[in-house]
């Protein structure tokens, strides 16, 4: 009530929208009808991922040669898949657990989607692992089941099954850290529908959200927990994805900066995939009150962050296999044997893509345009794909033994399989925003007093807080209590 | 006698008590209740189960009884009802016998498993040595797609008792003509075959015997004849030279049949001294790629610069011409004064004349090296006899062809004059073991057993005997050549018996024929030398120069090490293997000069799938013209010169697969290797090469390959922190800089139990010649996976041999001195040298004792073994690859399709005779997983077995793999190092020995031993 904002501060939702309309607002892409675009993405995604499936099933059915891989480069797109698509998760993490220790209310509008982003991202993520194995269907056998066979064991030396764990635990965490998030908001959905299947679908997947006192106590809680949980997960997931490159010997992967710098790249790639989902879903779904371009213009600057450290290391690594003057370094995926042999385009891509492009971020305006920042997030998308597969198949392509040395030409079963991955993605993306409320609107609300530019003006006008809004919301304003800074 | 007594089994029984007569009454408690259930009608007809249920019941039951017999393959094995004295399922049995198919001669011997040969391997005891061909013959004997099963008359099948008569009565009908019949035979080095072919001749005065080879060594045989007045080649005891100098004899290849087990003996530094050997030459052979010092020079100057080195030796003149390596032959002249009988010098030119001054020179120099006692038989050929009979057959002057595995019809340079003159000869008989133009070209086609399946002799050599002895039961319906010439002859002996009659009575002196048989050789020395008769030199010189018309390009005709002269050319093993030189599998080409290629617009890009691509050239011959033949940039190819090789182009009865590259014979005019008159001409499209290896040199990345020179080995401490040349790898430790061995991060094993295993190879006497690569094809069921595979770079091979050509820049300092920025140098590196330096490097898995690949397989399916070795469990495996690209060695092989029982694939593993070859005591990998060498762990386990059984120690020197007991020269040698007197044991600690990549601290088992070169002149 003593409630004091700098009037400096940008609204974080705009327009007059008041508890109700947010209410409508999210409701309505799950009450209404899908539009014609949500249906032509939609089966654009499904036909990409039905594509990808086949490729996958042909795969399994004939044998990992349909792939472009060799005796001398065992892994290319599927791992350089598989590194992408895991980093992209890790900012649906650092904005809902990271952010939230941080009280960084901004990420409230955009927490939800970025989390669900990690879900399916991982999802993509977990597939290449498998379906990259000779033998697919004993994949089981990574897991450390006890079994009759005596001593059959896991190898707790081999990083792939850091992997393993690394990516099992993750994917839990995230789930049940967003589906903790979506109680509240289910159960929104479920006090307003009007279906009866669809009732007993959100009240089933609601757990019995009862909006009671004691229920905003647990919920609150159980985030800060899950967050805590969730916080180390943004630092080893990747640190220990980069440890398959790392721990080996090959030149150019056996670096000792690759934890850090993986990190800083997939946080790098991950705000740049939000920022490219939510550049489409806020005109897709009406949102642009909630993701406005104070929101980008935050992300564009965790962008530019993660994108120096990124930059830094690129740098570090060139001038390390400079400066070793190894004729083993000579050829690294960062070096001057890399800029100058086969995959010289693929060198240039990354500078051009992961480095270049991003300092356009420091400009202001660019940075709070909508328009730029999807387009160079697309930019990071692609340099990111590009620095995963410039680790992979630079470095294999040049082993220890010159008569090893090869190339990589993908198939269309690799491409299908990436391609299926991206749809696979979409239609989880697209069904998932027709079904689950794409924003957190019990959290948005808590903000929407100090934030929203309607109840400023009412503030500025009358001096006084508006009051019955504040009874509805008043057991979980624990929040807004300490929100001084 | 009845009797009433009546036992009790309790006072209470006899007492008769009634708990007891209770308990008896009620033995069975409860009756079944058949009545109650029969009995009452009501329950039945209101039981459920009707009538027409139970039938359906026992209809469904049925069914699915019939159903679920219908599952499951049924595999039948035949057990012995009788089983064979000498057969042991599941126990090897090893047979002494002898391969000669008219190109290939070896003494071997062959490794049987329940009556199937399976391996062979060279019968060391007879000096025997095999090549990748002879290695691959054993699948050979299986190919079910190219060899005759059936005797044929016109296509169509006839009975052998119907062939046997009809081709007897034609005979004597031309005998009676007195038509002439020629028996047109390879060489067969066999003495009793020789006799019953004299027989046979006796039999039919009409009969004239010719010798032909495919690939001809007329000019030597003549020459030596001319000379010594024996129809053979010479022998050259290399391992005793001081100087060796040849002009294009490819003598580690097919030249003579090959000496490289000599040839080792004499590059072997440890003794202090090496030969020096100095190869001139136009096309890069194995030889010359061998050789301390290779000179490039074209065809025609070939024969000029052996003149002119006549000239330098003698002082006296012949007719030549000045050469662009006549400096060269002035030093060369020199090292072979100062060597003098120790020196020789020989020569590839399949001419008589150029033999002839080879011989006229090693008699200058009082050679000791060339051997005129143990004269070599296997090229008997008689190439004017052959073209006398193709211009008999025009002309309608022979009655009668009967071919015994030959195929004129393919390899004559005028093949198309032979067919068309063929419809001029009444009687045609194709005796062959597999079909072939000639024998498509033929009325009658015989088959003739393979050599494994067949009795027989041979000579070699002189004075050294070999027998050949069948392996297995007749697979088809064959004969023996032999047999059905005693038979044609009208004699009833079968040619079992006469052999041993032939070999008791003219050949074994001092032993027994089991004896004989037993060891496959039998050597009775030579002693009377030959005398050499004096030749005038200036006439034959003046022949010699004037033989040769220098053109422009020059063509000079090789065979390679896979396919030889092509008869094997049907063969999955040998089409796979890589040429050592090219290391292109699947394919011949047009080798040229990389200055040509740049006149012509020769280009061999690298596609982005990592393989190669060449051009197509028109190639015109003497007025041959041979369309789209690939072309490949070879380095160390004389300018102004081209290669082609031989053997390649078979289309007739092969496998589709294995119809590749393109048939050379056409320009073999003359039998002559050197053809001139040669035009080229670029076409358009791209050839498809599949080469294993894309990056030809070491990128001055010399801690792989090791390489000094004799001077330095025997005068500079190896160690030497500057000018060692075996220096152990530094790497840096709190803030030292020390040895990279000194230090550990892991715990070492436990090796003083039980066996540790260790191969070491030695770089100086290794040639190259890849037979260890085709022994480990057949030992381990290693699959054959087609030209497009290889290609994209999936090969399978276990073992390979790494080729790498030396640069211009070879080291930093050398760039530093030529002031290069660090991006030229690594350019200059990566780039090969237009007359590079050779080097040959096995490479299988390392089996490192810190293994990389160990680490990071997540389901613990390669693990570090007892003895040493790095185990593969295929079963286990999952196949993520990671232990792939964690081998800094790459040597790991992954299974990206099922290679077995796959249309896909159809070489040997998807046929029953070709699956005969498999080694049981190896399994066939399935798709999915990653396999490896395992240092023939199931051979190294057999010889532990065995000795356990027989309740003894491992003898020294007993262990073995399948790539140490194929090579010949003794490169590689495996043994236990835990036992002291094993060969590998000093050769572990030898200051030559290091391992590869020892900086990495893998700590391999694999032991290489420096390579030195003579630098040093004599």
């Amino acid at each position: 009530m003593s409630h004091y904002e700098a009037p400096i501060r940008e609204p974080l939702v705009l327009g007059d929208k008041t508890y109700h309309d947010i209410t409508e607002d999210i409701a309505k892409p799950i009450e209404g009808k899908a539009n014609k675009n949500w249906y032509i993405a939609f089966y654009i995604s499904l036909a990409a991922m039905l594509w990808g499936f086949g490729c996958i099933f042909y795969t399994i059915g004939t044998g990992i040669g349909v792939w472009g891989l060799s005796k001398n480069i065992g892994w290319a797109w599927d791992i350089t898949n598989f590194v992408w698509w895991v980093g992209i998760g890790h900012a649906g993490t650092l904005i809902s657990a990271v952010l939230l220790l941080f009280r960084q209310k901004w990420r409230m509008a955009i927490n939800r989607s970025a989390e669900a982003m990690t879900i399916f991202a991982v999802f993509q993520a977990g597939l290449f692992p498998i379906i990259h194995m000779g033998r697919p269907w004993n994949g089981y056998w990574v897991l450390p089941i006890p079994n009759t066979y005596g001593s059959l064991w896991v190898n707790f030396n081999s990083p792939l099954l850091w992997d393993v764990f690394a990516i099992s635990t993750y994917l839990s965490v995230s789930l049940v850290f967003w589906w903790t998030g979506l109680l509240p908001d289910f159960a929104m959905i479920r006090d307003r529908a009007v279906k009866p299947f669809q009732k007993k679908i959100y009240s089933l997947i609601s757990f019995g959200w009862s909006g009671r006192a004691k229920d905003w106590q647990r919920f609150e809680e159980v985030s800060l927990v899950l967050a805590g949980l969730a916080t180390p997960l943004v630092l080893s997931v990747h640190t220990i994805v980069s440890f398959d490159f790392a721990t080996s010997v090959n030149p150019g992967w056996h670096s000792t900066i690759f934890p850090p710098y993986f990190v800083a790249g997939a946080i790098f790639s991950g705000f740049a995939m939000v920022q490219t989902l939510l550049g489409i879903m806020r005109k897709v779904t009406n949102l642009e009150a909630y993701i406005t371009r104070l929101h980008i213009e935050y992300m564009n600057i965790v962008i530019i962050l993660t994108g120096g450290i990124v930059a830094v290391a690129y740098a570090t690594e060139f001038f390390i296999a400079w400066y070793t003057g190894s004729p083993y370094e000579y050829y690294t995926y960062l070096s001057v044997g890399a800029a100058t042999g086969p995959y010289w385009w693929a060198f240039y891509s990354l500078l051009l893509f992961n480095i270049a492009i991003p300092q356009l971020l420091w400009i202001k305006k660019i940075r709070r345009s909508f328009v730029w920042s999807f387009i160079i997030s697309i930019a990071i998308n692609i340099g990111m794909w590009f620095e995963r597969f410039d680790i992979i198949a630079i470095v294999l392509s040049k082993g220890h033994l010159p008569s090893t040395w090869w190339r990589f030409e993908p198939t269309f079963v690799d491409v299908g399989i990436f391609i299926g991955t991206i749809g696979f993605f979409f239609v989880l993306f697209l069904l998932y925003a027709r079904t689950f409320p794409v924003i957190a609107q019990a959290e948005v609300k808590t903000i929407l007093k100090s934030s929203g530019e309607f109840y400023k003006i009412r503030r500025d006008e009358e001096g006084i807080p508006t009051k019955p809004e504040i009874k509805v919301k008043k057991a979980k304003g624990k929040s807004t209590k300490k929100d001084k800074e | 006698m009845a009797s009433n007594k009546k036992y009790w089994k309790s006072y209470q029984e006899l007492e008769n008590d009634t708990v007891v007569q209770n308990v008896a009454n009620n033995e069975f408690v409860q009756d079944i209740p058949t009545d109650e259930f029969l009995g009452n009608k009501e329950t039945l007809e209101s039981s459920s189960t009707t009538r027409r249920d139970f039938l359906k019941y026992i209809g469904f039951t049925t069914a699915a009884a019939t159903v679920a017999a219908c599952e499951g393959p049924v595999n039948k094995s035949i057990p012995y009802v009788v089983k064979p004295n000498d057969i042991i399922a599941g126990v090897a049995d090893w047979y002494a016998t002898s391969m000669a198919d008219g190109y290939d001669f070896a003494n071997i011997l062959v490794k049987t498993r329940e009556g199937r040969p399976i391996q062979i391997m060279p019968n060391k005891d007879a000096k025997g040595s095999t090549t990748a061909r002879v290695q691959a013959s054993v699948l050979s004997l299986y190919d079910e797609k190219l060899r005759l099963k059936e005797p044929s008359k016109a296509k169509k099948k006839i009975t052998w008792a119907d062939a046997h008569n009809e081709i007897g009565t034609a005979l004597t009908q031309l005998k009676e003509a007195n038509k002439e019949v020629v028996l047109l035979t390879g060489t067969m080095a066999s003495p009793s075959t020789d006799k019953i072919i004299s027989e046979f001749i006796a039999a039919y005065p009409n009969v004239k015997h010719v010798v032909y080879d495919a690939i001809s060594e007329y000019g030597a045989v003549e020459a030596f004849n001319a000379m010594y007045g024996v129809r053979a080649l010479p022998s050259y005891k290399l391992g005793d030279a001081k100087a060796i100098v040849s002009f294009g004899a490819d003598f580690l290849g097919d030249w003579h049949g090959g000496f490289e087990v000599e040839y080792a003996e004499g590059r072997k530094p440890e003794n202090g001294e090496m030969s020096y050997h100095v190869q001139f030459e136009s096309n890069m052979s194995l030889t010359g790629a061998n050789a301390d010092k290779r000179v490039v020079v074209k065809p025609s100057d070939q024969v000029y610069a052996l003149l002119n080195l006549y000239k330098a030796l003698t002082g006296t003149n012949v007719p030549s011409k000045a050469t662009p390596v006549d400096a060269e032959i002035k030093k060369v002249a020199q090292v072979l004064k100062k060597a003098g009988k120790d020196a020789v010098v020989v020569t590839g030119i399949n001419d008589k004349n150029a033999q002839l001054i080879t011989l006229a020179i090693n008699k200058v120099l009082q050679s000791e090296i060339i051997d005129t006692v143990n004269t070599i038989h296997t090229r008997q050929g008689d190439d004017m006899a052959v073209q006398q009979l193709v211009s008999n057959m025009k002309s309608g002057n022979v009655g009668g062809l009967i071919t015994l595995n030959v195929d004129p019809a393919f390899t004559l340079p005028n093949a198309s004059e032979f067919t068309g003159a063929l419809d001029k000869v009444s009687l045609k008989v194709a005796m062959s073991t597999e079909f072939n133009s000639t024998v498509e070209a033929m009325d009658y086609a015989l088959p003739i057993s393979h050599y494994l399946e067949s009795w027989g002799d041979t000579q070699f050599r002189a004075g050294q005997y070999g027998l050949m002895q069948p392996t297995i039961q007749l697979l088809f319906n064959t004969a023996q050549a032999q047999d059905i010439l005693l038979k044609w002859s009208g004699s009833d002996s079968n040619y079992y018996n006469y052999l041993k009659t032939y070999w008791s009575d003219s050949v074994i002196t001092d032993t027994s024929w089991n004896k004989v048989l037993h060891d496959g050789f039998y050597h009775t020395g030579v002693t009377d030398a030959p005398e050499a008769k004096d030749i005038d030199v200036a006439s034959v010189a003046s022949a010699l120069a004037g033989s040769v018309k220098g053109s422009k390009y020059e063509l000079s005709l090789y065979t390679t090490a896979g396919l030889g002269d092509g008869k094997q050319a049907n063969n999955p093993w040998l089409q796979e293997f890589p040429d050592p030189i090219t290391r292109a599998s699947w394919d011949n080409y047009l080798s040229i000069s990389m200055a040509d290629a740049n006149e012509l617009g020769f280009k061999n890009p690298v596609r982005d799938n990592g393989a190669i691509d060449g051009n197509y050239a028109t190639l015109k011959v003497n007025g041959v013209t041979l369309e789209n033949v690939p072309v490949m940039i070879q380095p160390g190819q004389a300018k102004g010169s081209i290669g082609l090789s031989l053997g390649y182009g078979r289309t007739v009865g092969l496998k589709e697969e294995m119809q590749v590259g393109v048939n050379a014979y056409p320009f073999y005019k003359d039998f002559n290797n050197f053809q001139f008159d040669v035009s080229i001409e670029k076409t358009s499209g791209w050839h498809q090469f599949a080469c294993t290896q894309v990056q030809k040199t070491i990128a001055g990345r010399h801690d792989i390959l090791k390489v000094t020179t004799l001077k330095e080995y025997l005068t500079v401490d190896p160690k030497d922190h500057h000018h060692g040349w075996n220096k152990p790898a530094y790497v840096s430790y709190d803030h030292n800089e020390v040895e990279a061995n000194s230090i550990d991060l892991w715990d070492e094993h436990n090796r003083e139990m039980g066996h540790h295993f260790k191969l070491s190879i030695d770089l100086n006497t290794c040639t190259g010649c890849g037979a260890c690569v085709v022994a480990c094809h057949a030992e381990n069921n290693v699959p054959v996976v087609g030209k497009k595979e290889v290609r994209i770079g999936r090969d399978m091979h276990w073992l390979r041999i790494d080729r790498y050509y030396s640069s211009e820049v070879e080291t930093r300092e050398d760039a530093k001195e030529q002031g290069l920025s660090r991006a030229e140098m690594y350019r200059a590196l990566e780039t090969e040298a237009e007359n590079p330096e050779v080097t040959f490097q096995p490479m299988m898995c390392q089996h490192c004792n810190h293994a990389p690949c160990e680490t990071v397989c997540p389901v613990a399916a390669t693990t570090h073994g007892r003895q040493g070795q790095n185990q593969m469990t295929y079963n286990r495996c999952v196949g993520t690859r990671y232990c792939a690209n964690n081998c800094p060695y790459r040597v790991r092989r992954f299974n990206w399709f099922n290679y077995s029982n796959n249309d896909e694939f159809d070489y040997n593993m998807n046929s029953d005779y070709g699956k005969m070859v498999l080694n049981p005591d190896v399994v066939v990998r399935s798709r999915g997983v990653m396999e490896k060498c395992s240092f023939c762990i199931q051979s190294t386990q057999a010889t532990i077995l065995q000795a356990k059984k027989e309740g003894r120690a491992v003898r020294t020197n007993e262990f073995s793999t399948a790539c140490s007991s194929a090579c010949s020269t003794g490169a590689l040698v495996f043994g236990d190092v835990n036992n002291k007197e094993d060969a590998v044991t000093p050769l572990v600690t030898d200051k030559r020995a290091y391992g590869v990549l020892d900086y990495l601290q893998t700590k391999p088992n694999v032991i290489y031993q420096v390579k030195v070169r003579n630098t040093n002149e004599a």
